[in-house]
C-alpha cells in the first residue's frame, strides 16, 4: 500500500422497482457520473454492486455512500419477513387483528383485510396498565415477563415486538419489558412501539412495532451483506441509509428502526426538488415523479416536503398503517407502461395495470399486445422512435398505432376518427388520474395548486408536465437535469435527520400547559440534537419545531411551525391564521387543544454543488432535427424541433413546440409555452394557456 | 359554445373525463369535511355525504367517503322538498338551504342536508351541490338528541328545519343561525360543523359551476345522461346474472325498540325477472314504539338500495342510473315507512338486518352470491356526564363491531361494523380514555362465537368498559335472539348481548335503555359472530386445527361440530377424525 487515496466521492445508490440507479459526485474534479443497472430480486446487493461497476466508481475513494432501498416495503408486501411474536397489555392481545372495524368498499360482501403480520398464536399478554390520562395503574412483574420470554424462546421466532396500551403517555412499562426480553432472549430482535413512535392510537402503533420486528432481522442480514460487499470493493468510510423522512440514517439506527426506511426510494426525488427549489428561489413546488408503473406527487413548501402519518403498507383499502415520519406522497397507477383497456360498457380506462418492462408497450416489440401510455406518446411523436435507452431499443410506431386503433378506438366508438385523437384521449384520461393525485396532495391538504410551480421528473414526468400544469392552472414548470436519475441526485443531497413527535393532549389555555410544552420541546430538542450529532460527527444540529393544534373536538390536527413558545394568544393567532389560510374560516371563540409537539433535527452531510450536476457535453456536434408531433388543441400535426438536452446552452430561450431528449427522459414543451435553460441546467417552462 | 360544437365535444373520451370530474368534486369535499369537522360522528363514523344532483334532484355523483345509508339519495329527496316548498323560481343564486325534516328525509333529526342551487352561465338552473352532515346535537330530551331510547315521538328528538334558507341571495340569515345556536347543547361544535358544511357546499358549487362553464351546459347534460345509462347497463347485467324467481327470507328484531320481548318480523320478498328486480318489504313489522323507525326515504329505500348494490354492482359509483332496474315495494305504516311523527333517533339500527335479510333471500336461490348472516347490530353505547378532571360535559359514543358471514370464497371477515356502515372507524381506546373518565379493560375476540362451516364466520367480540366517575349510560343492542344465520349447511353464529356489572351489586342484562353508572361499574358488550357457509364436517381438518391453536374455536367445538380430533400437541388426529366424520 502506498498513501491512502483522498476520499473525494459522494455516492448515492437507489434501488428501485425496475432499475438500480447510481449518481457519484467527485468533489475534486467537480464531475458527476450516472449509471443504471437492473434491480436484482434474488439479492438486491448484486444490483447495487453491478451499478457501481457500470459507473466505474472506485469505492476506495468514496467518502459517503447513501443508499435507498425497497427492501423494507418489499419484505412487508411479500410477507417475507421474520417470524415474530408480539407482547401486549392484558386484554389487548387482539388489537393487531381487530384493526379499526372499517370496510373501505361498503358494498363488497367479500371484503377482507390483509391478515395481521403476527398471528394470534404468537401474541401474548402481560399484566400491566397505564391509563389514557397517564397514570400507571400496574407495573409488570419480572416473573411474568420471564414466563412470557420462556414461551417465546420455545417458538423459534427471530423477533419480538412489544406494544402496550397508552405507552405513548408513559413508556416505562414497555421499556422495562423490552429490556428484560432482550436480556432473556439473546440473539432475538426485540423492538418496542414507543421506540418508534410516541403518538397515540394503539392499533397504529402496534402495527408499527410488529412491522419493525418483522423486517428487523432481514435488514440486519441485508446491511451486513452490503457492508461486506462494499468493503470488498474497497469502501472504508461511512454508509448511510435513506430514511422515509428525507434524512439519512446511520447503519446502527437503521438496525434499530428499519421501518424508518419504508419509503426509502421515492423520498430522494422530494429532497432533490426541495434543494433545487431553494436554489432557484422557488420554494413552493409540487414534485411530480412519473415512471413506468406509477406517478407520485408531493408538496414542497419553503423547501420542505410534508410528512404523513399513518402510512399504509399495501394501500389504505386492505393494508395496515405505519406511524412515523414518512414523506407525504400520493401515488397513483399511471405510468408510461399503464395499459389502456375498454370495460364491458365500452368505457375507456387507463391502468392501473402496467405492461412494465416485460413485455412492455406494444412498440417495444417484445410481445406486448395491449396499448400503453408510452405507445400513445410514440404515435403522437412526443417520444422519438430511437429515444429509449439511448437508442438501444428501437420502437415500432406502426404496431403501436394499430394496437390503439384496434383495441381502443374501435371498441369505444372512435373508429371513424384519426387514431391520433384516440391516442391523445388516452393521454388526457391518464392525465385526469394524475391531476387527481395532484389535487389530492394539494387541495385536500388545504393548498391551492396555482400557488405552486410544478417540478417534473422520472422517466415519464417531463413528457406530461406541460399538459398537467395547463390543466391545473399552474404557470411554471421546471424539469431538472437528469430527470431519469433524479431520485439518486436527491439522495446525494440528503442530510441526516431525526423527527421527534410526542402526543400531548392539553388545553391551550390550561394551567401550566405552556411550561409543560416548553419542557417537552427542550427534551425533544436535546434528544434530536444528540442523535443526529452521533450520526454526523462534528456537524451542528439544526432544529425545526412545530406544534400540533386543533379546535377541541376535531379529530384532525394541524402542524403549525413555531420557533419559540410565547403566550397562548400568540399560539392561537398562529393557528387561526394557518387555519384560515387553508380552509377559509376560523373560529375565535372555539377552545384550542394542543395534540402534540414535533421537532425535526438536521445535521448537514457533505454535498455536491447543484450547478455541477448536469452532464457536460459538447454542443458543437449537434445537428438540429425536427419531427412532426401531434398537438390536438393546436390543430394536429406540427413540425417540431427536437434538441438534445446536453447540448442546450445555459440561458437558451425558446418557444414551444419543442422536444428535448436525453438519456432516460423526454421533455415536451407545448405550443404556446416558452422556456429557458437556467443556471443549474434546469429547463424552466412558462406554461401558456 | 354553440350547439354544434357542444354536440361534437361529447366524444367517448370527453365523456369519461367529465365523468371523472363529476365524481372528483364530492370526493374532494368529503376529504375537506373530514379534516375540519368537529363531530366524531363525521370524522370517524363518516356520518355525512356530499354530492351533486340535477335540477330535479336526481343523483349525478356522490362522494365515496361516507357511509352507504345515503346512497338512497337523501340529498335529492331534500332538494325536491325545497323545490316543492319554495317553488323553483324562488331558488336564487347564493341561496343556501337546510333541511332535517323527518317527513322529508325519514331519518333522525341530526342529519341535516345543506344545499345550494347551481346555475349555468345563461342563468338557467343546472342542479344543486349538497352536503349532509350529522350535527352532534339538535336539542331534544337527551344529550346528542338521537340516543333517547325511551323516545316515543320525534318531538322528543330535537328541532326541525324544513327547507329553510340559511343564506338568501348571498346574504347570511342571522335569525336561522341564532335558532341553530340556541337549540343545541354544543353550539360551538355544531356551528363549527355548520361552517365546514357551508364551506364544502360553496366550494362544491364553485367547482360544479366551473365544469359547466368549461364544457357547456348542454354537453354536461348529455354526459350525465350517458353516465346514467352506462351505470344502468352495468347494474342490469348484474341482475341478469342472478337467478330469476321469487325468493323470500325472514328474520326478526328483538322487540319494538323499548326492551320488551315481543319480536318484530322482517319479511322480504325479492322478485327477479331478467334485468329487473323488485324488493318487496311488505312483510316487515309496523311502526315501533321505540326510536328505531325510519321514513320511506330514510329506511326502506336505503336498505333496498344498499342490498341491491351489494348483489349487482358493488364497484360502480353511485348515481341515479344504478337504481333504475330496481323497484321498491313498501306499504305505509311499517317501521321502514313510518309517519313523520314517529321517533327516529336510531332510525338506521334496523337497516343492517333488513339488508342482510334481502341478501339471505337471494342466497336461497344461489348461495354463492350471498353470505352467512352478520352481527347486524349497531350496539351503540353512550357514556355521558361531567368529567371530574375539568368539570366539562363529555359525551362518548362508540358502536360495536362483530363477525361477518362466511361466503363461498372464504371465512367471514371482521370484526367490522354493519352492512349499513362502510369506511367507519372505531374510536381508539387511547382516545376514549384520554378524553373521557373511562377505562377500557379489554376488546378482543370471543372464542366459539362464529357460525361453523366449510368456511367459518368471522368472530364476534367482547368489550368491557369501566366508568371512573358517575356517568349516564345509554345502550341500544338488537339481534340477541335472531342469531346471524348460517348458509348452505353452515351453522348460526352467536348473537349479541349487553350487561351491566355494578361494582357492588348483581350483574344484569341491559339491551336498550338509559341508566346511571357509579364509579367502578362495568359495561360488558358481546357482539355476534358471522354465520358459517357449508357443512362444518366438510371443513379441512387442518384449518380447524389452526383455529383451535389460535383460540378462535375450542377443542370441544372442533370435536363436536367439526368432528375433528386433535392430539395433545394440537395436531389433527387423522384416524380419529375420520372415525368421527364417518360416524356422521
Amino acid at each position: 500500500m502506498t498513501e491512502p487515496l483522498p476520499l473525494s466521492l459522494i455516492v448515492a445508490i437507489d434501488t428501485g422497482g425496475t432499475f438500480t440507479d447510481i449518481a457519484a459526485f467527485d468533489m475534486e474534479r467537480g464531475e458527476v457520473v450516472y449509471a443504471k443497472a437492473l434491480t436484482t430480486y434474488g439479492d438486491l446487493v448484486d444490483g447495487v454492486m453491478a451499478c457501481v461497476d457500470e459507473a466505474g466508481v472506485d469505492l476506495a475513494r468514496a467518502l459517503l455512500v447513501k443508499h435507498g432501498t425497497t427492501l423494507v416495503i418489499n419484505t412487508l408486501l411479500q410477507r417475507s419477513g421474520a417470524k415474530a411474536a408480539l407482547v401486549t397489555t392484558k386484554g389487548f392481545r387482539d388489537t393487531l387483528e381487530l384493526a379499526r372495524g372499517n370496510r373501505t368498499n361498503p358494498f363488497d360482501i367479500d371484503f377482507r383485510r390483509a391478515p395481521p403480520l403476527i398471528p394470534r398464536t404468537r401474541r401474548f399478554e402481560v399484566e400491566e396498565r397505564v391509563h389514557g390520562r397517564g397514570e400507571v395503574l400496574a407495573e409488570p412483574a419480572p416473573e411474568e415477563i420471564d414466563r412470557v420470554a420462556e414461551v417465546i424462546a420455545g417458538l423459534d421466532v427471530e423477533a419480538v415486538a412489544v406494544s402496550f396500551l397508552n405507552a405513548y403517555r408513559d413508556d416505562r412499562n414497555e421499556r422495562a419489558v423490552a429490556e428484560r426480553l432482550r436480556e432473556r432472549l439473546p440473539g432475538i430482535y426485540v423492538t418496542a412501539g414507543t421506540e418508534l413512535t410516541r403518538e397515540w392510537y394503539e392499533y397504529e402503533r402496534c402495527c408499527t412495532a410488529a412491522a419493525n420486528a418483522v423486517v428487523g432481522p432481514r435488514m440486519a442480514d441485508y446491511t451486513a451483506r452490503l457492508e461486506r460487499r462494499l468493503a470488498e470493493g474497497g469502501f472504508a468510510s461511512t454508509l448511510y441509509m435513506m430514511g422515509s423522512n428525507g434524512g439519512v440514517l446511520s447503519v446502527d439506527r437503521t438496525l434499530r428502526e428499519p421501518i424508518a426506511l419504508i419509503e426509502s426510494g421515492p423520498v430522494g426525488g422530494c429532497i432533490g426538488a426541495g434543494a433545487y427549489g431553494e436554489a432557484l428561489g422557488i420554494p413552493d413546488l409540487i414534485a411530480f415523479d412519473m415512471g413506468g408503473t406509477t406517478a407520485k406527487c408531493a408538496v414542497i413548501r419553503d423547501g420542505r416536503f410534508g410528512l404523513s402519518s399513518p402510512y399504509f403498507v399495501g394501500g389504505y383499502d386492505t393494508g395496515f398503517p405505519i406511524r412515523g415520519s414518512v414523506v407525504d406522497i400520493v401515488e397513483v397507477g399511471a405510468g408510461g407502461g399503464s395499459i389502456a383497456w375498454v370495460d364491458a360498457e365500452k368505457r375507456l380506462r387507463i391502468g392501473p395495470r402496467s405492461a412494465g418492462s416485460d413485455p412492455g408497450p406494444v412498440a417495444f416489440g417484445r410481445g406486448g399486445t395491449e396499448p400503453t401510455v408510452t405507445d400513445a406518446n410514440l404515435v403522437l411523436g412526443r417520444i422519438g422512435a430511437g429515444v429509449f435507452l439511448g437508442g438501444g431499443l428501437g420502437l415500432d410506431a406502426g404496431a403501436a398505432s394499430t394496437a390503439i386503433a384496434d383495441r381502443v378506438a374501435g371498441p369505444i366508438g372512435m373508429g371513424d376518427r384519426a387514431v391520433e385523437e384516440t391516442a391523445e384521449g388516452m393521454l388526457a384520461l391518464a392525465a385526469v388520474t394524475m391531476t387527481g393525485a395532484i389535487r389530492q396532495i394539494t387541495v385536500e391538504r388545504g393548498y391551492d395548486p396555482r400557488d405552486f410551480a410544478l417540478f417534473a421528473f422520472g422517466g415519464s414526468g417531463p413528457i406530461y408536465g406541460s399538459a398537467l400544469a395547463r390543466e391545473l392552472d399552474i404557470r411554471t414548470l421546471i424539469v431538472p437535469p437528469e430527470p431519469g436519475n433524479f431520485s439518486a441526485i436527491g439522495m446525494l443531497l440528503a442530510d441526516a435527520r431525526l423527527d421527534v413527535a410526542r402526543t400531548m393532549i392539553r388545553d391551550l389555555d390550561g394551567e401550566g400547559t405552556l411550561s409543560e410544552i416548553r419542557a417537552a420541546f427542550a427534551e425533544a430538542d436535546r434528544h434530536g440534537a444528540e442523535i443526529v450529532a452521533t450520526e454526523v460527527p462534528g456537524a451542528a444540529a439544526t432544529l425545526v419545531r412545530s406544534i400540533e393544534l386543533r379546535y377541541r373536538g376535531q379529530k384532525h390536527s394541524f402542524v403549525v411551525p413555531v420557533s419559540e413558545i410565547g403566550d397562548a394568544s400568540s399560539l392561537r393567532g398562529a393557528f387561526e391564521a394557518y387555519y384560515r389560510d387553508r380552509f377559509g374560516h376560523s373560529d375565535e371563540a372555539a377552545p384550542i387543544e394542543i395534540v402534540g409537539i414535533r421537532v425535526s433535527a438536521y445535521a448537514q452531510t457533505r454535498k455536491p454543488d447543484l450547478a455541477r450536476l448536469p452532464r457536460t457535453d459538447d454542443a458543437a456536434g449537434e445537428t438540429p432535427t425536427s419531427r412532426p408531433v401531434w398537438f390536438g388543441a393546436a390543430g394536429g400535426w406540427i413540425e417540431t424541433p427536437v434538441r438534445r438536452r446536453a447540448a442546450l446552452p445555459l440561458g437558451l430561450a425558446a418557444e414551444g413546440p419543442l422536444i428535448v431528449e436525453e438519456y432516460g427522459a423526454t421533455t415536451v414543451i407545448g405550443p404556446g409555452d416558452g422556456c429557458i435553460v437556467g443556471a443549474l441546467g434546469e429547463i424552466r417552462i412558462e406554461v401558456g394557456n | 359554445m354553440d350547439d354544434a360544437r357542444q354536440a361534437a365535444a361529447l366524444d367517448p373520451i370527453t365523456l369519461e373525463i367529465i365523468g371523472h370530474g363529476l365524481v372528483a368534486i364530492p370526493n374532494e369535499i368529503d376529504a375537506n369535511i373530514t379534516r375540519t369537522a368537529f363531530s366524531p360522528l363525521v370524522y370517524e363514523y363518516k356520518d355525512f355525504a356530499s354530492g351533486l344532483v340535477d335540477a330535479e334532484g336526481r343523483l349525478v355523483a356522490q362522494g365515496s367517503g361516507s357511509i352507504p345509508i345515503f346512497v338512497a339519495n337523501a340529498l335529492g329527496v331534500a332538494v325536491r322538498d325545497g323545490i316543492a316548498v319554495h317553488g323553483i323560481d324562488n331558488l336564487d343564486d347564493g341561496d343556501v338551504l337546510i333541511s332535517n325534516h323527518a317527513g322529508t328525509l325519514g331519518q333522525h333529526l341530526n342529519n341535516v342536508v345543506m344545499y345550494t342551487p347551481v346555475f349555468d352561465s345563461s342563468g338557467e338552473l343546472f342542479g344543486f351541490m349538497c352536503v349532509l352532515v350529522h350535527w352532534v346535537d339538535v336539542g331534544g330530551s337527551t344529550v346528542g338528541s338521537c340516543s333517547a331510547t325511551d323516545a316515543t315521538e320525534i318531538f322528543q328528538e330535537g328541532i326541525q328545519f324544513r327547507s329553510v334558507k340559511l343564506w338568501s341571495k348571498g346574504e347570511r340569515n342571522d335569525d336561522i343561525y341564532r335558532i341553530v345556536e340556541i337549540n343545541t347543547r354544543f353550539p360551538t361544535m355544531v356551528l363549527g360543523d355548520l361552517d365546514a358544511q357551508l364551506a364544502g357546499t360553496l366550494t362544491g358549487k364553485r367547482k360544479f359551476r366551473a365544469m359547466i362553464d368549461r364544457y357547456g351546459a348542454a354537453t354536461m347534460r348529455d354526459a350525465i345522461a350517458a353516465i346514467w345509462d352506462r351505470s344502468e347497463q352495468v347494474v342490469r347485467r348484474g341482475v341478469r346474472d342472478l337467478p330469476d324467481g321469487v325468493w323470500r327470507a325472514e328474520s326478526f328484531l328483538d322487540n319494538d325498540g323499548t326492551d320488551g320481548d315481543v319480536s318484530v318480523p322482517v319479511g322480504v320478498e325479492v322478485r327477479i325477472s331478467g334485468e329487473t328486480m323488485t324488493i318487496d318489504l311488505s312483510g316487515v313489522g309496523g311502526v315501533l314504539r321505540g326510536p328505531m323507525n325510519s321514513g320511506i326515504y330514510g329506511g326502506a329505500w336505503p336498505a333496498a338500495r344498499i342490498a341491491f348494490k351489494i348483489l349487482t354492482a358493488p364497484d360502480e359509483p353511485a348515481n341515479e342510473g344504478c337504481f333504475r332496474p330496481l323497484e321498491i315495494v313498501i306499504p305505509d305504516g311499517t317501521f321502514l315507512s313510518a309517519p313523520a311523527t314517529a321517533p327516529m333517533g336510531m332510525y338506521s339500527a334496523t337497516l343492517a338486518t333488513v339488508i342482510d335479510t334481502i341478501v339471505r333471500a337471494v342466497g336461497k336461490a344461489d348461495p354463492s352470491r350471498a353470505a352467512g348472516g352478520h352481527h347486524a347490530t349497531f350496539a351503540a353505547h353512550w357514556f355521558f356526564g361531567t368529567d371530574p378532571a375539568n368539570g366539562a360535559l363529555y359525551h362518548q359514543i362508540d358502536t360495536g363491531h362483530g363477525g361477518w358471514g362466511a361466503t363461498a370464497t372464504g371465512d367471514g371477515g371482521g370484526p367490522y361494523k354493519t352492512m349499513a356502515h362502510g369506511d367507519t372507524l372505531d374510536i381508539p381506546v387511547e382516545v376514549q380514555e384520554a378524553l373521557c373518565p373511562l377505562l377500557v379493560e379489554t376488546i378482543g375476540f370471543r372464542p366459539d362465537s362464529a357460525g361453523d362451516g366449510v368456511h367459518r364466520g368471522g368472530l364476534g367480540t367482547e368489550k368491557v368498559v369501566r366508568v371512573l366517575s358517575d356517568a349516564g349510560f345509554s345502550i341500544q343492542i338488537d339481534r340477541t335472539q335472531c342469531r346471524p344465520w348460517g348458509i348452505d349447511g353452515g351453522t348460526d353464529g352467536e348473537g349479541a348481548d349487553g350487561r351491566i356489572e355494578p361494582a357492588d351489586g348483581e350483574p344484569y342484562r341491559l339491551l336498550k335503555g338509559v341508566t346511571e353508572l357509579r364509579p367502578g361499574d362495568r359495561f360488558r358488550l358481546h357482539t355476534g359472530g358471522g354465520g358459517g357457509f357449508g357443512p362444518p364436517q366438510a371443513r379441512d381438518p387442518e384449518r380447524v386445527a389452526e383455529d383451535v391453536a389460535a383460540g378462535y374455536v375450542t377443542r370441544e367445538r372442533a370435536r363436536e361440530v367439526y368432528r375433528v380430533a386433535l392430539d395433545e400437541t394440537g395436531a389433527v388426529d387423522a384416524s380419529e377424525t375420520e372415525r368421527l366424520r364417518q360416524g356422521g
